[in-house]
């Protein structure tokens, strides 16, 4: 990288600036004339030296907008040890999730949901939580580049004013702007603008991701652009096909919650879900049948299902015998059933599912249609089709390109056309592909840095507000469209509030700290499904079909610096830093490899060597890559991390086994079919819990010799609803963040010794074709008989009064004999000295939490720090810590609210009564370690007309 | 053939006279080459024990569901190996048994360096070594005490009590023949040097009356503390609940196992030893037979402990213990196992037959056996039993680094670096008690 570095970092670095010499004039004469002479070797010594007097003498609060040198005494409104919270979003892909940040001495230093956000009721993604790691990157870009050389912004704007002069000129022609998905009213409102002043002037729209289909899926079942919102809580009977609903879909966190209120037989009637899945994903998880069906399949199914509930044409003979139960199933619950299809499948099979759920009597009641949350629902194919063409042709002199990063996402012409821009702008966060390729380069304003504004999946507005000054000096797309527009000094506030000038301030202010603008949610619109039948194209003849799917956490590539999100296991296969081909275990069996072996891939003409990893469930005519990986330009941690099977080219696809192996990081460190689930993840059907209420519980275990524990007020305590959790590890990364737990490598997962406070344990049950997956959060148990604590020789870990096993860092030798003796195997060990080495920014920690240092354990306290700030909070008033006063970071995080937390002496409290519940039971409870965690046992609401093989 | 504990020749005086001249005025020229090895292999425990305190355990392989390793293992092997010095020297003193005059010093040498072997690993074994004497209650301004409950706790004072008493009891042993070389030595250098290691033992009816006490007490002390230490560290394990571990026969269990590789570590030693410094007039066929029973008869204990083992597995049907013994016995550490009970206990059985006893090529070939089948005994009990515990989702695999087979390798050199040491510059028999095992022998006064 080159020496792009605005801020200093060191003494010697800011030896010329004549700012800084009168400033230390001002204080130390000596050592101004010093610094004026410029060091020579003798000095550097008395310059060391003076670097902690001047740390301390700059103390003056200064100008926002210079340098940010620590204060003594802090700015008004900022109380050390009290901490604020301020709402804004996080948005991917043009669709806006309510977010807060948490400051903690004027710092940003946590995301967590915001509870007013209908996106967010509170949850929050592990997207939305890594972002925090994100704005404190180390390799984000620091400054504007030309030619891929440091220049200022200054420069920039003196080209681009010659360049302006040019365009006008041409009243637009040749200039283009390539943006993502666009929600944001403000940008809309600009690029209007720009279009009335520069006629010419064209928008191309292209997300990495593409929801083609099911914005033209809309269009050809209503004839117009229309958004369909799904109120999934009505939802009786959901059939799920390929479909991403609670993983990656606008509005999954919010899905997750609607569903999983349906999940809990105890709580009231369940629904049921049907998945019919060519790869795993997080709604067959939760599905009560989950189908594997490859795109042959798929295709059958929707015959088959227009057949029995549109009467319209006739069902192939071969369809799958569970297809007509559905089917009867979906029919028998006409406005209490839903179809959903996922946006990798045709746009026509969207049409048909729109006919089918109109036919089922959904609209209004299982789902809404609103006007589109999108500014320009086009067609981005096209749109970038066109762009790439116009480029090659030469007839592009301007290309901006805000915030995408195409050069790597979109096909190779792209960046082969690019090259034929001879004024081409990127702005951009982080130093990437596009930002190498493109004439200039501008350091963009991190989300948490920026004005702007965003809607949600259901068209909610939010204001997104800046946390921070930006760090680099960088600036928002919409500051930069400014400057397009003429204005000399773009201001990001002033754009964003005259777009909602029709808001008084405090209507602005209420809709600042809420996240919400109210009102502003879409309305029902009201347009006729088309007649006509739908034609569905044939599946393409494909031995094997290759599913390029978004990865979970990395996306497109955007997030591919977050060593979070690197280290996340990945829901299904646990596997971290590496994205090898998903196969199925007979395609496996047929090219004779195993986990790790690399197999070559043909396509288009172009090859790629991968490792492969056999993922139960997965169709066998289907392999799956996640994007996102292999990226080229990126920062430290993503180099060398997976491959980009973007490279490989359109058409039928090979593969063939191509001899040797590749280390495949996981962190379920066995073969994942050997371990039985039974007792472990407790579970049985709807039927089973119906006819016996009490069908998951054992005999209690035998009385223990040992007093019991001393019985106080408060008693933490702890329930997780196995119905309800869908893996999406939102409250891993909530765990990791809160209580500072360290990424540790892929090298280091290799050997076994991952952090994670809290996993999510994944058990198979059946046959490895299509197997059923058992989830399990795991966490340190808090037990009360807790057999850690009786063999650690120094009494490093201990119980406390209010039953929380509390670990004393400062006192662990590390015997380890404490891990040995846990039977859920919660504690982590730092090695090496983890915390010191990771790559996490010290402003991303929180500072109530201790960092950990070599050679100590560590585990889940329970999130200690959050239940003694709640007692100072109720010391203060001289009352009780009340029920819901105390949210572990877990908990906040879990879209689907699966886990409750409280004090369980509290017979009133929410975990109290979920502790009541007859699925709730005690792992491993013949042990006799009496954990504070219990779990509710899993129900399936299992169609008795379908009988599975493994039932 | 009748065995004698005795060759005929064998007088008092040209006893002391040919043991004193080992280490006066024998030239050795087997002994600096293996020397300047063991310094090498101590040069390597130098590098492994830098390094591992500079970076920190995580060079080694332990990793998150096997936090115990080479380190937990090397020390229970060099434990139990150190047993058979104190079982030879303190329980047969005190049964009066005669055979073991001749052996007693090399057994209690071997030891002494064993037991400094195993010492080492429970403090480098730590997340933070320089924390170690955390562990030691002693006072302090927080009025933290150590944690009563945990074995470990118990562990580190039962090694420090027979460390220290092993040293104690050795020492003794040695006042007696220190003041003879002291008497012996031609050079100043040694006479100041024995003659303040003596510390003033002249040979007094008095003084031999309370060296003989002294002596008594400590061998009484001795014996049931080699029990006792073995019983601990067995406690380690039984005191956990993890599955493979959660045993009451452990303390037993681990004394056996112990016994058998001190056994079979003093036949290791003392078959070569006796070749190169011609010792064959004091230890003689006889005490190889006698030391070969006590191989097998041990051998017999450990394999009932064994059977045991696999017996209560089954008896208890505990899901998960029977789930881990499956995988011991059947995955992927089944070698282990398997050579386990092979060197254990089937290479053993080959000393019913006399001429095997009196084979002394096959009797170092079965006690090597034993020795490393000792060592797989107790990675068969740390490895497997961690890598499959209850919960499966914890499930994993251990791969021993190189740096931890260096810090094997280093403590084996360390060993014998010591006893080398010890042949070159002491008595290699106890004088003192061959003298009057001569005279008693031989019916004169």
């Amino acid at each position: 990288m080159s020496a792009r570095t605005p801020t200093w970092r060191s003494l010697a670095e800011h030896e010329g600036d004549p700012a800084f010499i009168a400033r230390v004039a001002a204080e130390f004469p000596g050592l101004a004339r010093v610094l004026a002479e410029g060091p020579d070797r003798r000095q550097v010594l008395k310059l060391m030296g003076a670097s902690l007097a001047l740390g301390l003498g700059g103390c003056d609060p200064g100008d926002p907008k210079g340098r940010i040198i620590p204060g003594i005494k802090a700015p008004p409104g900022i109380v050390p040890g009290i901490e604020n919270e301020y709402a804004t979003a996080s948005v991917l892909d043009g669709y806006a999730t309510g977010i807060r940040v948490r400051h903690q001495a004027g710092r940003p230093m946590q995301v967590v949901g915001n509870p007013a956000h209908p996106a967010s009721l509170g949850a929050v993604d592990p997207i939305a939580q890594a972002r925090i790691l994100s704005l404190y990157d180390p390799d984000r870009s620091h400054g504007v580049s030309h030619g891929n050389q440091q220049a200022g912004w200054a420069s920039f704007r003196e080209a681009f004013e010659r360049r302006r002069t040019a365009i006008d000129q041409r009243k637009g022609d040749g200039l283009r702007i390539l943006t993502g998905t666009v929600t944001s009213p403000t940008l809309v409102a600009q690029l209007a603008a720009l279009q009335g002043r520069y006629p010419l002037m064209r928008w191309h729209q292209c997300q990495a991701v593409s929801r083609d289909a099911v914005r033209l899926g809309a269009r050809l079942a209503y004839g117009r652009p229309v958004e369909a919102v799904y109120r999934l809580d009505r939802a009786d009977v959901i059939l799920a096909i390929d479909s991403d609903l609670l993983s990656t879909a606008p509005g999954h966190l919010r899905h997750a919650r609607d569903v999983a209120g349906r999940r809990n037989p105890v709580a009231g009637p369940m629904s049921r879900v049907y998945a019919v899945e060519s790869t795993p994903d997080l709604i067959g998880v939760m599905a009560d049948h989950r189908f594997v069906a490859g795109p042959r399949e798929i295709h059958q199914a929707l015959t088959a299902l227009a057949a029995a509930i549109l009467r319209q044409g006739s069902p192939q003979p071969g369809a799958p015998a569970w297809l007509a139960a559905v089917a009867q199933d979906l029919a028998a619950h006409p406005g209490r059933a839903l179809i959903h299809i996922g946006p990798q499948q045709p746009a026509e099979y969207h049409a048909l599912v729109h006919a089918l759920n109109e036919a089922l009597g959904g609209r209004g009641r299982t789902f809404d249609l609103i006007e589109p949350v999108e500014a320009a629902p086009i067609d981005q194919a096209t749109s970038l089709g066109d762009l790439i063409a116009d480029m090659a042709d030469g007839r592009i002199q301007d290309l901006l390109i805000l915030g995408e990063n195409p050069v790597f996402t979109a096909p190779p012409a792209f960046a082969e056309a690019l090259k034929q821009v001879p004024f081409s702008v990127s702005l951009g966060v982080e130093l990437d592909e596009t930002a190498q390729a493109t004439t200039w380069h501008l350091p963009e304003a991190h989300p948490l840095e920026a004005w702007s504004d965003a809607r949600a999946y259901d068209g909610t507005v939010t204001i997104l507000q800046p946390q921070v000054q930006p760090l680099f000096g960088a600036h928002s797309a919409h500051e930069v469209l400014a400057l397009l527009a003429g204005d000399r000094a773009p201001d990001g506030y002033a754009i964003v509030r005259a777009t909602w000038a029709k808001l008084s301030d405090d209507a602005w202010h209420g809709a600042l700290s809420s996240g919400v603008v109210s009102g502003t949610a879409g309305r029902p619109v009201d347009p006729p499904l088309r007649s006509g039948a739908t034609v569905l194209p044939a599946p393409p003849d494909r031995q094997i079909t290759l599913l390029l799917r978004p990865d979970p956490y990395l996306w497109d590539g955007r997030f591919a610096n977050s060593a979070w999100l690197q280290e996340l296991p990945r829901p299904l296969t646990k596997l971290v830093w590496d994205n090898p081909l998903l196969v199925a275990s007979a395609l496996a069996r047929r090219l004779g490899v195993g986990n790790g072996d690399l197999v070559k891939l043909s396509a288009g003409g172009a090859t790629l060597t991968v490792p492969v990893w056999i993922q139960p469930g997965q169709a066998e005519d289907c392999v799956t890559a996640h994007r996102g990986w292999g990226r080229r330009q990126v920062g430290a941690v993503g180099k060398n991390a997976g491959f980009d099977f973007l490279a490989l080219g359109d058409g039928p696809l090979s593969v063939e086994k191509a001899g040797g192996t590749y280390a495949l990081a996981t962190t379920e460190h066995h073969n994942p079919l050997d371990a039985a689930p039974d007792g472990v993840v407790r579970h049985g059907t709807l039927a089973g819990f119906t006819a016996d209420r009490q069908f998951l519980q054992t005999p209690d275990p035998q009385a223990s010799l040992y007093p019991p524990q001393p019985a106080g007020t408060m008693a933490w305590g702890m329930s997780i609803d196995l119905n309800a959790c869908i893996g999406c590890n939102a409250c891993v990364i909530a765990c990791q963040a809160e209580n500072n737990v360290p990424v540790v490598g892929k090298d280091e997962v290799l050997r076994e010794r991952e952090m994670h406070w809290l996993r999510i344990d994944r058990y198979f049950e059946g046959s490895v074709e299509a197997p059923r997956v058992l989830l399990q959060p795991m966490l340190c148990m808090h037990c009360e008989e807790a057999p850690c604590e009786v063999v650690c020789p120094v009494g490093a870990t201990v119980h406390d009064a209010e039953g929380l096993n509390v670990m004393v860092y400062n006192r662990c030798v590390g015997t380890r004999f404490c891990s040995n003796n846990c039977p859920y195997k919660v504690r982590r060990f730092n090695y090496f000295a983890f915390a010191r080495d990771e790559v996490r920014s010290i402003q991303a920690r929180n500072q109530e939490v201790s960092v950990r240092a070599r050679g100590v354990m560590e585990k889940c306290s329970f999130c200690i720090q959050r239940i003694a700030a709640a007692r100072i909070d109720a010391d203060k008033e001289d009352r009780a810590i009340r029920d819901g006063e105390v949210v572990t970071a877990c908990q906040a995080a879990c879209p689907t609210q699966a886990i409750s937390f409280g004090n369980i002496r509290d017979q009133a409290s929410a975990v109290a009564r979920r502790k009541a519940s007859p699925l709730a039971y005690a792992l491993l409870g013949e042990l006799n370690t009496k954990p504070r965690v219990t779990y509710e046992g899993r129900v399936r609401n299992a169609n008795p007309a379908i009988v599975e093989p493994s039932a | 053939m009748t065995m004698e504990i005795l060759a005929p020749e064998v007088t008092a005086a040209g006893m002391t006279d040919e043991i004193c001249d080992i280490v006066l005025t024998r030239r050795l020229r087997w002994w600096l080459p293996c020397f300047v090895v063991a310094l090498g292999g101590l040069g390597l425990l130098g590098a492994a024990v830098g390094w591992l305190f500079y970076a920190g355990i995580g060079i080694w392989g332990i990793d998150w569901p096997v936090v115990w390793g080479l380190a937990i293992i090397n020390y229970v092997w060099w434990i139990g190996i150190a047993s058979g010095g104190t079982f030879i020297s303190a329980f047969f003193f005190l049964m009066r048994v005669e055979w073991r005059t001749a052996l007693n010093r090399i057994a209690e040498s071997m030891t002494l360096f064993a037991a400094a072997c195993a010492g080492i690993f429970p403090i480098l074994h730590l997340g933070r070594p320089w924390f170690f004497y955390w562990l030691f209650p002693y006072p302090n301004s927080m009025g933290l005490w150590p944690q009563f409950r945990s074995p470990l706790l118990w562990d580190f004072f039962a090694i420090l009590a027979y460390v220290v008493s092993s040293v104690l009891f050795w020492y003794l042993g040695l006042l007696p023949d220190l003041a003879s070389l002291r008497d012996r030595a031609a050079g100043r250098t040694g006479q100041i040097v024995y003659g303040s290691l003596a510390l003033g033992f002249r040979g007094t009816a008095r003084q031999w009356k309370h060296h003989r006490a002294a002596y008594g007490v400590m061998a009484a002390i001795m014996a049931p503390l080699v029990v006792s230490v073995h019983s601990i560290v067995g406690l380690d394990f039984a005191g956990a609940q993890t599955p493979g571990w959660h045993s009451t026969q452990f303390p037993p269990f681990f004394v056996f196992g112990a016994v058998l590789s001190g056994f079979a570590s003093v036949l290791f030693l003392a078959i070569p030893l006796r070749r190169l410094l011609r010792l064959e007039a004091y230890i003689t066929e006889r005490h190889l037979d006698v030391l070969g029973k006590l191989l097998l008869t041990s051998s017999l204990c450990v394999a009932y402990a064994y059977a045991m083992d696999a017996f209560s597995v089954f008896y208890g049907a505990e899901p998960a213990e029977v789930t881990m013994f499956m995988e011991r016995a059947f995955g992927l550490y089944a070698p282990v196992y398997w050579t386990t009970i092979l060197f254990n206990i089937l290479a053993p059985q080959l000393l019913w037959s006399r001429r095997a006893r009196l084979s002394q090529p096959l009797v170092m070939a079965i006690s090597l056996a034993v020795i490393v089948g000792m060592w797989l005994e107790r990675y068969e009990i740390v490895v497997t039993s961690l890598h499959r515990t209850n919960l499966p989702s914890a499930w994993g695999v251990y791969h021993a680094t190189f740096w931890d087979w260096a810090t094997l390798a280093g403590t084996v050199a360390l060993f014998f670096a010591g006893f080398l040491l010890f042949v070159r510059l002491l008595p290699v028999l106890s004088m003192f008690e061959m003298r009057e095992l001569i005279a008693k022998r031989r019916g004169r006064p």
